[in-house]
């Protein structure tokens, strides 16, 4: 078992791009007024025409870059998204150079798949009779497409030398980012960890979905009022991009040096089903929510705020009720954040526990958009359906991917 | 292709591709501009395409003791001679 040194760790920056905004202010801003980030689906020329599902959680807005040649060569989308959010956490917590250059600073973040959209252009130059007698796929090509360009083309832009984690586990990639870089640092292997996770604008998690029949695509012509988490007409996920970073500092570390402290992350956990690799599990769930909370060393009731996983699959909110109601009963009010901006995939689980740490900093919990009538399967647990003033002391947040992995990350507002 | 006009086209190309303005034609491009070996296979294709002819193994190996314009220079010549006449 583990022993000795366990110190404490906090987040002390945050930054996201989201369907619903980049700033704390335009995020806030869409969930008090309960507008959507769910837009129509973009042709992309290949998988587009054959998917049914035609909506997308989507990043329509400018995002101005300021970064070097020798920064942007190999970057690919997904890169961009995870450098610049990286950036702007690491930017306003004013670590100085000296210290991120240390190795006493890791990186933890990942996506789904790297970059698809660099990944297809390479098929294209075979496929699409481009090809010519001269090699043309680009020197760079891989470093734009792997699967940790996102952790590496972090590591390269600020010189960090620490450890480097890249998870890539679909829908829980970034909140392992997230509970991996805690327990780097509790247990004493780094002094501060940025994490998070990134995903680009792509089909080819749309249309695996889409041929699951787990797509939304009873509303394509009304992407606004889907996903419809936990609610009687709900008919699938929406898939969608984004990214977020947060930055972990050792509690000690961050106090002495006058940081800005977010919230304390208290637990985590991470665990399989065990079995198959694509229905939600009821006992894999409740488990990973009991091991958090074991691990966080509270009580159920402590836990004032969950966000859940709650993807607005028939059976996914479902069994996640279920496990909710299991263990916390209908005490802590519920909301599936997923229904103003989609699934982000690589990135869900970061964006949304920056919503949680801006929802706990300004004291109210917004609604699950969409949640008109409540499956009664689901009815049994406390939902938020309307904009609530309550303050958050403990937040839960749930995420749950394909290959069964399950993960719980408790966060505490510092007194 | 006259020695003018290969510089003319490798210095269009450092200033398009890489965003290296002017560089003097002796600096070690590494050392003073940042250019690394991800530049290098870039500029070798973009070599392969000026001689509208691939290059072998062994003459890209010799690229990579290359430093400076003058010496890119001095390489496309050679490479040039070693082949039939192109419009390129």
């Amino acid at each position: 078992m583990r022993g000795g040194m366990e110190r404490r760790v906090v987040i002390t920056a945050c930054s996201a791009i989201t369907p619903i905004g980049r700033s704390k202010a335009e995020i806030l801003h869409h969930l008090v007024h309960g507008i959507s980030g769910v837009k129509a689906l973009r042709e992309d020329g290949l998988l587009s025409p054959y998917i049914h599902s035609k909506v997308f959680g989507t990043v329509d807005y400018p995002i101005v870059y300021d970064f070097q040649r020798q920064h942007r060569k190999t970057m690919g989308p997904v890169a961009y998204y995870a450098c610049q959010v990286a950036k702007e956490a690491l930017e306003s917590a004013g670590l100085d150079q000296e210290f991120v250059t240390s190795g006493r600073l890791g990186v933890a973040f990942g996506s789904t798949h790297g970059s698809p959209t660099v990944q297809r252009n390479i098929y294209k130059t075979f496929f699409g009779g481009s090809r010519t007698e001269f090699s043309s796929i680009g020197a760079v090509d891989y470093l734009k497409s792997m699967v940790h360009t996102t952790a590496v083309n972090i590591t390269k832009m600020f010189g960090i030398t620490g450890r480097v984690i890249s998870s890539s586990t679909a829908c829980t990639t970034s909140s392992q980012s997230i509970g991996y870089g805690y327990e780097a640092i509790k247990y004493g292997m780094q002094d501060a960890m940025i994490c998070g996770g990134a995903d680009e604008y792509d089909t080819t998690a749309v249309a695996v979905f889409d041929n699951l029949l787990a797509c939304s695509t009873a509303f394509n012509d009304t992407p606004y009022l889907t996903p419809r988490p936990f609610d009687a007409k709900r008919d699938g996920l929406v898939v969608g991009e984004g990214a977020g970073a947060v930055l972990l500092e050792e509690y000690e570390f961050a106090r002495k040096r006058g940081a800005s402290i977010l919230a304390e992350v208290i637990g985590f956990a991470c665990n399989n089903n065990g079995g198959d690799l694509i229905l939600p599990n009821l006992g894999g769930i409740t488990e990973t929510i009991r091991i958090g909370l074991r691990e966080a060393k509270i009580n159920a009731e402590e836990v004032d705020f969950i966000s859940a996983h709650a993807t607005g699959t028939k059976m996914g909110d479902v069994i996640e009720s279920q496990a909710i109601y299991d263990v916390y009963g209908n005490l802590p009010g519920v909301v599936g954040l997923k229904s103003y901006m989609g699934h982000s995939m690589g990135s869900c689980g970061v964006i949304e526990t920056i919503i949680a740490l801006y929802l706990m900093e300004e004291g109210f919990i917004a609604p699950t958009l969409n949640l008109d009538e409540i499956d009664e399967r689901c009815a049994m647990l406390n939902h938020v359906v309307s904009l609530r003033e309550s303050p958050i002391r403990i937040a839960a947040i749930q995420n749950f991917a394909f290959g069964g992995v399950n993960t719980n990350l408790i966060i505490k507002k510092m007194p | 292709m006259t020695r003018d006009e290969i510089m003319t086209q490798i210095l269009s190309f450092f200033r398009k591709e890489f965003e290296i303005e002017n560089p003097g034609l002796d600096d070690n491009l590494r050392e003073k501009h940042g250019f690394d070996s991800i530049d290098a296979i870039e500029l070798l294709l973009k070599i392969e395409k000026m001689l509208g002819s691939e290059l072998s193994h062994e003459e890209k190996k010799r690229a990579m003791d290359i430093r400076t314009i003058n010496q890119i220079c001095d390489y496309i010549e050679s490479l040039a001679e070693a082949r039939p006449a192109s419009s390129g």
